[in-house]
């Protein structure tokens, strides 16, 4: 019977590892192994895929994420990262004032506030 | 040494009568063993030893395990001859007092211990106050409200959203939304939950931002589903050195369906002309207007 898990285990691998029990239970002992490490990765990868959007969409109106982030925790604002990326993407308004708010708690960036195009929302819209 | 003798008679006749019946509910015939103290041929029952009997029994009104461990150490003497159990136990009694009361202290503590983890089960197993779930639920910021009998409280999708936080985790919802969380205690399938830690509010004239919460919004949503996650095996393996491990997990979670959003404006989809102002007051809330989208035709 484990021999039937194993080939469960082992569909879409890669020539006789998909085939062969000798070869196929290396190859998913190494998979669940994997598996077990990247449970982990996922959690720190996925955090700094939301780090990048929000600088990202920060950067448009001027301010760099570290900034804006101090400007939040100044203002005692608590939202996590995931939720920031998920206004910056789908949100854009909420997301202006959020950093507007952030701007003026933390007056790091005023100087830089205004890009070259007329207005940052021209982009958006 | 008559004093010493009776009370090692006294004693050896507690244990056979408690060792006999090892149950609490016997430990209230104590009183008898007045009677039998009566009985005893050398036992004159001097005032300052019954005053010494009621020590004992305040003693021996404890748990029946450490009268067990007590007995279970006098029975080796009961099985010899009565001269020299008495001149046996003569020397031993006043130790064995000692003991009593050594134990007896510490089989308090013990007692006590054991009542508290007895009794702190029965707290998390039934919580039977209600004040027990209102902390827990407080702790998971929701709160239960009654059950859904013949209504449909789904709506249409509106166009506002917001950020509500359940236990650690932060979700950004809208109307109609389903979000996996973890298991939810108090509540079951087809109950009203409140969720009252609300971060942000947003919609499409509003945003409004809370420090860190907003006190007056509220998330209505319905509990779908109490299910468990996909099985992830856990598989730990040290090469060359014969150790491998495999485990299952499923976690528990709640499915819940959001079914409204209170404490925004929410704008009809009939055009407005003007966006309307709001003032603020409290410091907590932040409230801007935003500007109509005129390009964006719905």
């Amino acid at each position: 019977m484990n021999k039937k898990k194993i080939f469960k285990l082992a569909k879409g691998f890669r020539g006789r590892a998909k085939n062969c029990i000798r070869i196929a239970r290396e190859r998913v002992e190494k998979a669940l192994q994997y598996s077990y490490r990247d449970r982990r990765n996922k959690k720190r990868d996925m955090r700094s895929l939301w780090i990048e959007r929000i600088n990202a969409g920060t950067r448009i109106h001027g301010v760099n994420y570290g900034n804006f982030m101090h400007g939040l925790m100044e203002e005692n604002i608590q939202l996590n990262r995931k939720v920031l990326s998920e206004i910056s993407m789908h949100e854009p308004y909420s997301f202006k004032a959020l950093v507007d708010i952030s701007r003026n708690a933390f007056p790091g960036n005023k100087k830089v506030e205004l890009p070259p195009k007329k207005e940052g929302l021209a982009i958006l819209v | 040494m008559a004093n010493r003798r009776c009370l090692s008679n006294f004693t050896r006749h507690c244990q056979s009568l408690l060792s006999s019946n090892a149950s609490v509910h016997n430990l209230r015939t104590l009183p008898h063993l007045r009677t039998i103290a009566a009985f005893e041929p050398l036992s004159v029952v001097p005032t300052s030893q019954s005053h010494d009997i009621r020590d004992l029994e305040s003693i021996f009104v404890i748990q029946p395990g450490f009268l067990r461990h007590f007995s279970s150490g006098r029975r080796n003497s009961e099985g010899s001859d009565d001269e020299d159990d008495e001149d046996h136990d003569g020397g031993e009694v006043e130790e064995d007092e000692d003991e009593e009361e050594e134990m007896g202290e510490s089989s308090d503590g013990d007692g006590q211990d054991r009542n508290a983890r007895v009794s702190n089960c029965a707290v998390s197993r039934s919580y039977s106050l209600e004040e027990k779930e209102a902390e827990a639920a407080a702790i998971g910021y929701k709160v239960i409200g009654p059950l859904d009998p013949l209504e449909r409280p789904f709506k249409h999708r509106e166009e506002a959203f917001a950020v509500v936080q359940i236990g650690s985790h932060q979700f950004k919802v809208s109307n109609g939304d389903n979000i996996y969380t973890e298991r939810l205690k108090f509540c079951e399938v087809n109950d009203k939950l409140i969720l009252n830690r609300v971060l942000m509010l947003g919609s499409r004239t509003q945003t409004i931002i809370g420090r860190p919460t907003l006190p007056e919004a509220i998330v209505h949503a319905v509990v779908e589903e109490h299910a468990l996650d996909a099985k992830v095996i856990i598989f730990k393996k040290k090469r060359r050195k014969n150790y491998r491990r495999t485990k299952g997990h499923r976690q528990e979670l709640t499915r819940l369906r959001i079914t409204d959003i209170e404490g925004i404006q929410k704008p009809e989809k009939v055009k407005v002309a003007k966006p309307e102002k709001v003032k603020v007051g409290k410091l907590e809330k932040e409230i801007l207007e935003k500007p109509e989208k005129e390009a964006v035709a719905a």
